[in-house]
């Protein structure tokens, strides 16, 4: 299984350049990377994957823009929004996480769609970077939204990934402060070794259930 | 006060941590402040006095901070929670732990040096534009885009140089 970071903005998103970053994630236990809007690569051994980030488009563009990169082999997130949108874009062929889940409405993700993503394998992402930069009851809340979404993930067992969303090298954390972030929204070791590993889950090719053997 | 026999001292344990971006002039008492912030702001008082941190020491890129043994561990989730000191950001990157500071010393003269930044900078381009080396590590760059209006670091490697 490979350790991944899900989210993270090269230059010119951020300060760093993609090798840099791979450089140091490298240094603090990681394996792989999605860069959004960086070609796909590899620098000294961490494996780059591209990641398309779509935000604030309506839904008939999110879908548009799904047909149109979905055969690139990126990593396909969609932010969050309300709770009809995120269903729609979670039945949608091609889109790998649905990202945000902590900014967008209270009610944007309930049972229904906790079921959606488990049965599509879409994957519902946890940017650790308000626990990482909120302070008070903005950070309280933030835990608060992500607890409640690890019930639904304990009941319908969806894919879950870990974001830093760096944007420099100095937002990039170890896998080990990064385990010790997440037992701060009631995740063990193993819950988190298996967050590590949801962009390869939601990645990999379908194994179709019926097979015809000539 | 006299000081306690050691039996009845409290346990202590000193993590050694590796102030990112190389170079980072650090405060040793702003430091610990923005440290006990941190530490406050996720744990709450009752929790910070029972891991009374403090910064011990601050040298060559390392600091060594102080916590009550069996703390470390909500210690180092707080300190991945330190994004700036007095407006200037870095980051802390624990390093080791120990019982004692003067294992972690030799734990810093073991390591990869950690140098100030360069006093002779040299120039170099990246995506066509002109910087300053500020810090150079083996394979990684540190550098600043030539002009008065920047003064915003990049972070390179060597590869990225044209």
């Amino acid at each position: 299984m490979k350790i991944t970071d899900a989210a993270v903005f090269p230059y010119p998103g951020g300060d760093s350049s993609v090798r840099r970053l791979a450089l140091e994630a490298k240094s603090l236990g990681f394996d792989s990377l999605v860069a959004v809007d960086t070609p796909a690569g590899t620098c000294d051994g961490i494996g780059i994957q591209t990641g398309i980030l779509i935000q604030d488009l309506p839904m008939r563009e999110v879908i548009a823009r799904v047909k149109r990169v979905r055969d690139a082999g990126a990593v396909i997130s969609v932010n969050a929004r309300d709770n009809g949108f995120n269903r729609a874009v979670i039945t949608l062929k091609g889109v790998h996480i649905l990202r945000g889940i902590q900014a967008a409405d209270k009610l944007a993700f309930d049972h229904v769609t906790a079921k959606m993503a488990a049965d599509s394998g879409v994957a519902v992402d946890i940017d650790l970077s308000p626990l990482i930069f909120l302070r008070g009851p903005a950070r309280q809340r933030v835990i608060h939204r992500y607890r409640d979404l690890l019930v639904f993930e304990r009941r319908f067992e969806f894919p879950i990934t870990l974001s830093s969303y760096a944007r420099s090298i100095m937002d990039l954390r170890a896998t080990r402060e990064i385990t010790g972030l997440c037992s701060l929204i009631g995740m063990d070791t193993p819950d988190v070794e298996k967050a590590f590993g949801g962009v390869e889950r939601v990645t990999a090719p379908t194994i179709p259930s019926v097979r015809v053997i000539p | 006060m006299s000081t306690r026999p050691p039996t009845l001292r409290e346990n202590r344990r000193y993590i050694l941590v590796r102030v990112e971006p190389a170079g980072t002039v650090i405060d040793q008492k702003e430091l610990y402040y923005t440290i006990s912030d941190a530490v406050t702001s996720l744990w709450g008082d009752g929790m910070a006095a029972v891991i009374m941190q403090a910064v011990v020491a601050a040298e060559s890129g390392y600091v060594m901070i102080r916590c009550r043994r069996g703390t470390e561990k909500e210690l180092g989730i707080a300190l991945s929670t330190v994004t700036a000191c007095r407006d200037v950001r870095l980051a802390l990157r624990i390093v080791a732990a120990s019982g004692t500071i003067e294992s972690l010393r030799e734990r810093i003269r073991s390591g990869p040096p950690v140098g100030p930044d360069r006093a002779d900078p040299e120039e170099c381009m990246f995506e066509k534009k002109l910087c300053i080396i500020q810090h150079c590590n083996g394979q990684k760059l540190d550098v600043i885009e030539k002009g008065f209006k920047n003064a915003n670091r990049l972070f390179i490697s060597r590869d990225d140089l044209e």
